[in-house]
């Protein structure tokens, strides 16, 4: 309603009317409701089982936090597993190590696959494309029994680099370093460097690479966050061995061995994780993607429109 | 190393190239200058795409094709261990198999529950972060997007969280409807609605990034133009912005369709909190995980596979080729600058 007016939008105009009360009423209670339980979350995080059991805790459990709960907490989770625990660091280890390698082999192959789409003429080029459009709209558990029968195939269930290998498949990477060099890398600037005797390969190195920051770090971004929260290629191939599990598959098996969902599996641990401590494990692997969000943050809100298509 | 290598031949190209076009005579000698330029851009692009092309074919194109192969055998039994042909035995092992009706069974019941709320929700939520230009959209779609970045297994602790009968901030909800354990929330008939609200929860913010985007592609003349016509705020989001941002609306219904397919996760997961309440095969997925890993039966396993494959494969057919947003060569329709950012 407060764009009746041709005259350019004041942000914050003081018209008020029940069209635009409604709507802020609306919009706020909405992000209430998706706010609320994520502070509650994070509430139960620094809580402790026994202030929950006795009603302490208050709204939200924010009466209830207290940093000696974390503690508490932080023993079980990493007091976890056969000996003397270490699992939960163990999986956190092997989460880096395999959705770095998959973005790693993602960003090698993405980028110059997206500049020969974009920028090159070649026999094919439109079916190979098609294809990558299609492995990128297509869900990607779709495909995990039929690489679980392929690595098992060559004998390689329960190691890591067939997890790393597989994720290095990131179509919607190339879709998007094909966007990046079809908007930023005029054909004419290809052209020039064919007629100054450059060859395509060094095109791309000295030309497309350098003005690839932008794609670098989306392509970067979004397979680490796609590997990171990967469940069920790695519970496929991993599940069989414990020390080799990623963290999503790991806090899996951390919620099997609760108290509150198999009683006998928890009551032979000398760790007790109850809510508190699974909610901790869970902040604490989400803490990298954090990093990571905090890192690409520049290049995203730039990226934005084009990350869009993916969602 | 491997761009060492790249360099090292794309240096010996140029010259090569050249002493061939030089002692190849006279006659058509534009032509095959631009043959050659042509077949040098064949050969680098090929070189440039060689590592993408390694990896489609290990983690795509290799895996389809061998659990085609595996589908098409026999499924070894105690009795006789020994596997071979089999043609399309396992396809029927499969369909005949008691659970796989009452998996699409049950993915339809969710989709029919989810897909509409999602859509609805989705293009509401978009249109109000739209006409909410400044800092208190951009906020508001900030907090939107947040639950999706949590992803996968965080989201489900999350929602262990929240289904907690006792303790949970909704916990009069399930109290509300006579539910005291976990084990009584999660119900098969609660199943599509526990879902729906997951799912929602996890998904909607991203899209409404995606919509958002589309909403930012219409020109402001046309905005301008039907404003100048006395359009309201309601009717400039009904009969101006959303005809015209109805292929992202499309592309967001049939992606959500495609994930609704490939749901493993989270039923997955509510089963193992459920102390049994729900069955073990409740997705298609699942019931091929249990081929793969319970029965060991992997010719069965690559069929349903395959036959997923096949159902996602048809719906991204239709986004790529249907949607209008991946036109051929054409840069898809987003606009650079962001309004509400």
């Amino acid at each position: 309603m407060t764009r009746l007016t041709p005259e350019p939008r004041v942000v914050g105009s003081s018209k008020w009317n029940p069209g635009r009360v409604a709507r802020i009423v609306v919009m706020s209670v909405i992000a209430a409701a998706f706010l609320l339980p994520i502070i509650g979350f994070i509430a139960l995080a620094f809580g402790s089982q026994e202030n929950i059991e006795a009603g302490r805790s208050g709204f939200l459990g924010l009466a209830g936090m207290s940093w000696d709960n974390i503690v508490y907490s932080w023993n079980q989770i990493t007091g976890f597993g056969p000996g003397n625990g270490g699992l939960f660091q163990q999986w956190m280890l092997n989460s880096v190590i395999v959705a770095v390698g998959g973005a790693a082999l993602a960003l090698i192959a993405a980028v110059p696959a997206g500049y020969a789409f974009a920028r090159l003429r070649f026999r094919f080029r439109k079916t190979f494309l098609m294809a990558t459009l299609l492995a990128m709209v297509m869900p990607n558990t779709v495909l995990v029994i039929p690489i679980f029968l392929e690595v098992s195939a060559v004998n390689a269930v329960g190691q890591l680099w067939p997890v790393a290998v597989i994720m290095g498949f990131f179509p919607f990477g190339v879709y998007l370093s094909y966007i990046h060099f079809m908007t930023t890398m005029p054909h004419e600037l290809v052209e020039a460097a064919r007629i100054d005797g450059l060859s395509e390969i060094r095109t791309f190195f000295l030309i497309g690479l350098p003005i690839s920051k932008q794609a670098i770090a989306l392509v970067a971004f979004f397979s680490f966050v796609a590997n990171w929260t990967n469940f069920f290629l790695p519970l496929a191939l991993l599940t069989s061995s414990q020390q080799n599990k990623t963290i999503s598959i790991g806090i899996q098996e951390l919620i099997g061995a609760s108290p509150l969902f198999n009683a006998t599996v928890a009551a032979g641990l000398d760790v007790k994780l109850y809510l508190p401590q699974l909610a901790l494990a869970t902040v604490i692997s989400m803490i990298p993607l954090l990093v990571m969000f905090i890192g690409a943050q520049r290049f995203l809100v730039r990226g934005q429109t084009i990350g869009a298509v993916k969602g | 190393m491997t761009n060492q290598l790249l360099e090292d031949r794309s240096a010996t190209g140029p010259t090569a190239g050249a002493s061939r076009a030089a002692d190849g005579g006279t006659p058509p000698k534009k032509r095959r200058r631009a043959s050659w330029l042509h077949r040098d851009e064949t050969v680098g692009a090929w070189i440039l795409l060689a590592p993408y092309t390694i990896l489609f074919l290990v983690a795509a194109a290799i895996p389809i094709g061998y659990a085609f192969v595996i589908s098409m055998q026999k499924a070894p039994t105690l009795v006789n261990p020994k596997s071979g042909f089999g043609g399309f035995d396992s396809f029927a092992t499969v369909i005949g198999d008691y659970r796989f009706w009452s998996t699409f069974v049950n993915i339809f019941t969710l989709m029919a529950i989810w897909l509409p709320i999602m859509i609805i929700g989705i293009v509401a939520l978009a249109l109000l972060i739209h006409a909410s230009p400044g800092r208190f959209g951009g906020a508001m779609r900030f907090i939107y997007y947040i639950p999706g970045a949590l992803g996968g297994i965080a989201n489900f602790v999350l929602w262990v969280y929240l289904i907690d009968p006792v303790n949970s901030p909704i916990a009069f909800l399930w109290q509300g409807i006579g539910a005291s354990t976990y084990k009584e929330v999660i119900t098969p008939g609660n199943m599509p609605f526990i879902l729906t609200a997951m799912l929602f929860f996890q998904g909607v913010g991203t899209w409404i990034v995606v919509v958002n985007g589309g909403l930012n592609g219409i020109s402001d003349e046309v905005m301008e133009a039907a404003r100048l016509d006395g359009a309201n705020a309601w009717q400039l989001a009904w009969h101006v912005k959303l005809p015209l941002i109805r292929p992202w609306v499309g592309y967001a219904a049939l992606m959500n369709l495609a994930y609704g397919f490939q749901l493993f996760l989270e039923p997955y997961l509510l089963r193992q909190i459920s102390s049994g309440s729900v069955v073990a095969e409740w997705a298609p997925t699942q019931l091929g995980y249990a081929f793969a890993f319970t029965n060991r039966n992997f010719p069965a396993a690559a069929a349903l596979s395959i036959i997923l494959l096949v159902i996602t494969l048809a719906i991204g057919l239709v986004i790529v080729t249907r949607s209008g947003l991946f036109g051929d060569d054409r840069v898809p329709r987003i606009k650079k600058k962001d309004r509400t950012a």
